[in-house]
């Protein structure tokens, strides 16, 4: 493995003051198997195997990836803010305090760079002119549409935190305990987003459904 | 699903939308190749151009208006007491008065990171006839991009602020840090 790239670096004071578990992980040598924990991943990461940060990502990349289609509404712009996601999530792989909760790191950042990346949307979407409505009234001709593009173009009307909140609860099916930690958000607001969410996406897709 | 259940998974409709939700995506099976050489290669983490073609809508604006925005100190300080922008256990915010000169102009908005890019969300106050406009924003500190939308159809970056720097975003932006 020849011109690597410098190994991220490990966030200062860790390993001095032992709350760092990498500081006495007990690293396995070899190829990366998909059965080693994130932890034992991470710390080949830090130590410059990039073969074991491939194996992170290719255990993350669908359920995040799922997220980010969802979030974004097409998949290069999911493609493009996971991808973003894993390089930034590498370059910071020190920052991560927990290894063995990895996924939950990265998806933060996953989070985020959606977030990111729809404000992007957005503006361009302004700047071209667009300023009404994101996506056409539902009005148009709703049974020229399939079930799934009807289910999109619902998601897409909701406001994105609304939209964030839906999915993170219902599609990637995390408590709301774990999305506040994800969000920053408290739970009271979350389960609100979720509830209008809900009641959003519920009117929007029943006369399609019903049809 | 976990423990607890909300009403909205009763519902025939939003239960199959979840299922059909939660369907697998088919991605690119090169991005994890993708991310790994531009990890080799320290390439930067944001993108450079954009499949977008930004319409430019800088163009100059009217000579005569100009343009200010001035970041308060934080609440508390000695320089100009504010009202209390931060609840315990939230981040706090800063006030950020935007100012505009803007005569001959009946509507002015700014639009940015902080309210979705909402047209309608955050419109400026005339201060009295003299063709200035502002609003105060409470923000918390991070990294925004902003600009103007005059009478609801001309665009306005902030020719005294910071420009946007990326590339892809096109020219007719600014950047404000709040710390």
């Amino acid at each position: 493995m020849d011109s690597l790239p410098p190994a991220p670096v490990t966030a200062k004071g860790r390993v001095r003051s032992g709350v760092c578990r990498l500081s006495h992980a007990v690293v396995p040598g070899g190829l990366p198997r998909m059965s080693d924990s994130d932890a034992a991943l991470v710390a080949r990461t830090l130590g410059g195997d990039l073969e074991a940060y491939a194996a992170l990502m290719t255990r993350y990349r669908d359920a995040f990836g799922r997220y980010a289609f969802h979030m974004l509404g097409n998949r290069e712009d999911a493609q493009e803010a996971l991808q973003d996601s894993f390089v930034r999530a590498y370059r910071a792989l020190g920052s991560c305090r927990e290894p063995e909760r990895f996924g939950a790191w990265l998806f933060r950042i996953v989070v985020n760079r959606c977030r990111t990346v729809r404000r992007r949307i957005l503006r361009h979407r302004r700047f071209d002119g667009d300023l009404t409505e994101d996506v056409p009234s539902k009005g148009a001709r709703p049974d020229a549409f399939e079930w799934r593009d009807e289910i999109a173009r619902a998601l897409e009307r909701l406001r994105p935190h609304y939209r964030e909140a839906f999915l993170l609860r219902y599609v990637e099916e995390l408590d709301y305990g774990e999305m506040a930690r994800l969000t920053g958000v408290k739970e009271p607001a979350l389960r609100m987003r979720v509830k209008r969410a809900g009641d959003q996406l519920r009117d929007l897709l029943r006369d399609v459904h019903a049809g | 699903m976990p423990a607890d259940h909300d009403d909205e998974t009763r519902d025939d409709t939003l239960r199959q939308a979840i299922a059909e939700l939660r369907r697998p995506v088919a991605l690119d099976p090169a991005l994890e190749g993708r991310a790994l050489a531009r990890i080799r290669a320290g390439a930067p983490t944001h993108r450079i151009g954009s499949r977008r073609g930004l319409l430019w809508l800088g163009g100059a604006l009217a000579a005569g208006i100009a343009l200010a925005l001035l970041v308060r100190p934080p609440t508390g300080s000695p320089a100009r007491p504010g009202p209390t922008l931060a609840t315990a256990g939230t981040q706090p915010t800063r006030a950020v008065l935007i100012r505009l000169a803007a005569p001959a102009s009946s509507r002015v908005t700014v639009v940015g990171d902080f309210n979705d890019w909402d047209p309608a969300a955050t419109p400026l106050r005339p201060v009295g006839d003299s063709g200035t406009w502002t609003v105060e924003l409470h923000l918390k500190p991070g990294r925004y991009h902003y600009t103007f939308l005059i009478d609801g159809r001309r665009w306005a970056s902030d020719p005294s602020g910071a420009p946007a720097a990326e590339s892809d975003f096109g020219a007719p932006m600014s950047v404000l840090t709040v710390g």
